[in-house]
């Protein structure tokens, strides 16, 4: 039943913008992966051109080794979840659910029973003979998921089902589809700009930017050791700093940026190469009042209270970094600090050449 | 989207589009025909039947009097059909529903009979000069036009801009001169264009409104076709046609055409 | 300073209404009532104009004619106009102005000319006639005017573009998602048509077919230069009655029942369009 999907170097335009290009990701069978990115990524028009409502360029798109680039919607066999539910507006939920199983030609009784069932199983049991309008946003994303499962596609897809419900909401309906598609194990892509809803339920994430992909990781790897400035930024690394290596003697190596030197233990950051860019977030730079520190120097500017911690903006020579202080000693405007980086919380990139 | 339409579908589609153009383009064909009765193609091509036109004292009289009458009842229509959709918008809840459906009744009824009405209670009834009346018939039914495209852009127009404008300093009735109906300025145009190519087209309130020495064009082109079957009427509709032409070419650079379709 | 607010409140709104009120009271809803109740006080007794135009068997004809001839326009504008909406809105984006353009524009162009058209076509000596007989499909000019099928025509050609127009708004109005939504369940475009497409757009034809019903029911122009007197319809008998032999409580007998027929069915239908469209809650 649950089947790989794999995206074989597909561009796709609209009209003559490029939206996607020579993407390629592989989807294992039964994996959740994510499509994360801002709006105009690209990640949205990946989801419809594996639901064929778009054709793509050049590359192809194959799912259980099933060749789907030239198939049309109706025959791909894929279950979708829409950003707005797409309910039918003139059929009951029951029917709604049905509506797939009567594609496929399967009898009013049996149909019925399976329908009944899958509405069982999201809880709406009790709403079969209602109609979709009369349904709150969380009863539509269960009907539209009931809807999409009742069919037991191959591949089931979700495009930003969440972001139409209130916060709360939110975090529990990603809860329930989790527990619905690994309890299927269906092969699933999972459209949302939202990072932790992406990072929550995904075997996989695949950060997107201008129609490419930048990494496809699992969430853990992507939070820890972004692969380029771009994912970096994307998850948090708030500073990023150019290094030129000036020495290396044994473990220390001694890098320099905007005339400051800095000696990193290499063993704690792994190859270090020649020029690199360090990369941290707030937590990652201990601010320090001892002159002594092996540091950033810097000039503490605004404070802010960030409840487990306090948040300052800093001015150094290597310019503006934002750093995280202790809450036991809050330090005035003004003070002249070491910037420490914990080895364990920076990453490091390799320089780009462009930036 | 990627799925065409049925090979089918669209081949009714084109057999209807062709059957929408193909009068029209013969009766550009007639008017511009040498001959002196009706035939198409034209035999020979002559700009006679326009000069006919004006040759004709009815023709020139009536082409006057539709120009004055649509003129002037749309006019009127969006004097009092402005603030009426003005007031619906702004004071949708303390006003009811009804006075909404009110404006829309002019449409509803049919037109011919709302024609003969005016004609027993003004014309005959009151005595009410016939210029008169058919201005008051005209002013009527283009009414719903007016308030209904003015309406449609006012609802969305937000209403706070004019409360900004009001808690700024300026005064009521100036700030709906200087802040509201410069904003639903495409609505007014569209209303107009609207109003006033309906009524200068329009045959069956006119029909009875129309007396001896004063008629509209169309009634006369109606009554001349029925004594006549020359191209002069052919020209008279094509020229009716340029001038619809002209005022669409206005829409769609101020515009766009989808506007009017709404 | 002082500053004055609009106040808002009713007295405001009823003010600058009030002429558009007045005017549609004072010119059309009194002199329509009053034609209306003028049917009702006939020396005769109170039904007598409405006994007699029904015991007339060439008005009672004329009745049915205007019906069927609005009902057989209804139905054929919405057949075509619906197909054609349908690839109107499937069209790329500059055809489709195009088309749409083109649907608009015989729209604005005035009934009579349009009803003229086809006397040019359709008239003994006419372009249809000239062609059929240059080809020899027939031997003598064919007697097309004056028909039932002409006013048929004409009024077919009339009401088209608007019908294409509002349904091109239907269809437009119908989430795009839900007819993915469908094929990505497994429904052909076929089946999308039927089970879902077509469900939905039925409001909006009851709309549009009231629009044509009842434009179609008291058109005027076009049954009186395609029909004459031979397809008398209830507006050209309206005129006849009035106009020519001065019989003005006949007139005002065809004027009340043309009304209530109108809007008997403008109130039904909405009412149902209302009640059955899906996309209202």
């Amino acid at each position: 039943m649950t089947q790989p999907l794999d995206i074989n170097a597909v561009s796709a335009h609209y009209g003559t913008t490029k939206v996607l290009e020579d993407l390629s990701l592989s989807v294992q069978a039964g994996e959740l992966v994510s499509l994360l990115g801002a709006s105009g990524c690209g990640k949205t028009t990946t989801l419809r051109l594996i639901a064929g409502f778009l054709s793509p360029t050049s590359g192809s798109i194959t799912l259980g080794g099933r060749d789907l680039t030239r198939l049309p919607t109706h025959k791909r066999d894929i279950g979708l979840v829409f950003q707005n539910y797409a309910l039918f507006p003139h059929l009951t939920v029951l029917e709604n659910v049905a509506f797939g199983l009567k594609q496929r030609g399967i009898a009013p009784a049996e149909r019925r029973k399976r329908a009944l069932a899958m509405l069982e199983r999201v809880g709406l049991a009790a709403l079969a003979d209602r109609a979709p309008g009369a349904l709150s946003g969380g009863q539509k994303q269960r009907v539209a998921l009931a809807r999409a499962l009742v069919i037991e596609p191959p591949l089931l897809m979700f495009d930003e089902p969440l972001s139409n419900l209130d916060a709360k909401l939110r975090v529990d309906m990603r809860v329930e589809i989790r527990q619905l598609q690994r309890a299927n194990g269906t092969t699933s892509v999972y459209v949302t700009h939202d990072q932790e809803e992406a990072f929550s339920i995904s075997d996989r994430v695949a950060i997107m930017n201008a129609g490419r992909l930048m990494q496809f990781d699992r969430p853990e790897v992507l939070y820890r050791r972004p692969a380029n400035t771009f994912v970096a930024r994307f998850v948090g690394f708030e500073n990023i700093i150019p290094f030129k290596v000036t020495a290396r003697e044994g473990d220390r190596v001694t890098a320099e940026t905007a005339g400051m030197a800095l000696r990193l233990p290499q063993s704690a950051y792994g190859t270090i190469p020649d020029t690199f860019l360090l990369a941290t977030r707030p937590d990652g730079l201990v601010v320090s009042t001892d002159p002594a520190a092996e540091g950033l120097p810097a000039t503490l500017g605004l404070r802010t209270y960030l409840g487990r911690a306090y948040q300052y903006q800093c001015e150094t020579p290597a310019g503006h970094l934002i750093a995280n202080g202790s809450l036991t000693a809050p330090l005035e405007s003004g003070t002249a600090v070491k910037l420490v980086p914990a080895p364990e919380q920076c990453t490091i990139l390799a320089a780009e050449g462009a930036r | 989207m990627s799925d065409r339409p049925h090979p089918i579908l669209i081949g009714v589609a084109a057999l209807v589009y062709f059957f929408l153009m193909v009068p029209l383009v013969i009766v550009v064909g007639a008017a511009l025909s040498d001959t002196t009765y009706l035939t198409f193609p034209p035999q020979g091509l002559s700009l006679r039947w326009f000069e006919n036109i004006f040759a004709i004292s009815a023709f020139r009289r009536t082409i006057v009097t539709s120009l004055q009458i649509a003129f002037l009842g749309t006019l009127i229509a969006l004097l009092i059909g402005i603030p009426a959709a003005y007031a619906l918008n702004r004071f949708r809840v303390e006003l009811p529903r009804w006075l909404g459906t009110l404006f829309v009744l002019p449409i509803l009824v049919p037109e011919i009979v709302f024609g003969f009405a005016l004609l027993k209670s003004l014309t005959v009834g009151a005595g009410v000069p016939v210029f008169v009346a058919l201005l008051i018939g005209h002013t009527l039914l283009v009414l719903p036009y007016v308030v209904r495209v003015i309406s449609a852009s006012l609802a969305s127009f937000d209403f706070s801009i004019e409360e900004a404008a009001i808690s700024l300093g300026s005064a009521p009735v100036k700030t709906f001169f200087t802040i509201v109906l410069p904003n639903v300025r495409a609505g007014v145009i569209a209303a107009f264009i609207l109003a006033f190519i309906t009524s200068l087209n329009d045959v069956s309130v006119s029909l009875f409104l129309t007396g001896p020495g004063i008629s509209t064009l169309p009634i006369q082109i109606l009554a001349h076709v029925e004594q006549f079957f020359d191209p002069t009427v052919a020209s008279v509709s094509v020229l009716l046609m340029f001038l619809t032409v002209a005022v669409m070419a206005v829409v769609e650079r101020t515009l766009g055409l989808t506007f009017l379709a709404k | 300073m002082t500053r004055r607010f609009w106040r808002r409140n009713g007295a405001t709104g009823w003010a600058l209404t009030a002429p558009a009120t007045l005017a549609v009271i004072g010119f059309l809803l009194v002199p329509i009532g009053a034609v209306i109740a003028g049917t009702f006080m006939d020396p005769r007794g109170v039904f007598a104009p409405y006994m007699s135009y029904f015991n007339s068997g060439f008005r009672t004809t004329v009745l049915f004619r205007t019906l069927q001839i609005a009902a057989l326009t209804t139905v054929i504008s919405l057949i075509f106009g619906f197909m054609t909406a349908y690839v109107v809105l499937r069209a790329p984006g500059k055809l489709k102005s195009l088309l749409i353009v083109a649907a608009v524009f015989p729209l604005l162009t005035g009934v009579v000319v349009r009803a003229f058209a086809w006397l040019i076509i359709l008239g003994r000596n006419g372009i249809l006639n000239q062609t059929l007989l240059a080809l020899g499909i027939t031997s003598e000019p064919l007697e097309m005017l004056y028909t039932q099928g002409a006013v048929i025509i004409g009024m077919v050609y009339l009401f088209v573009p608007l019908m294409v127009l509002s349904l091109v708004g239907v269809l437009e109005n119908i989430p795009k998602d839900v007819l993915q939504a469908s094929s990505s369940l497994g429904a052909s475009p076929l089946a999308t048509f039927w089970q879902v497409l077509l469900p939905l757009a039925v409001p909006g034809l009851i709309v549009g077919a009231v629009l044509v019903f009842t434009g179609s029911f008291t058109a005027y122009a076009t049954p009186q230069l395609l029909g004459g007197e031979r397809q008398t319809v209830l507006a050209t008998l309206l005129h006849q009655r009035a106009m020519v032999s001065f019989d003005w409580v006949g007139a005002s007998t065809i004027a009340a029942i043309m009304t209530v027929i109108t809007i008997t069915i403008v109130l039904a239908m909405s009412h149902i369009a209302r009640r059955i469209n899906p996309m209202a809650t």
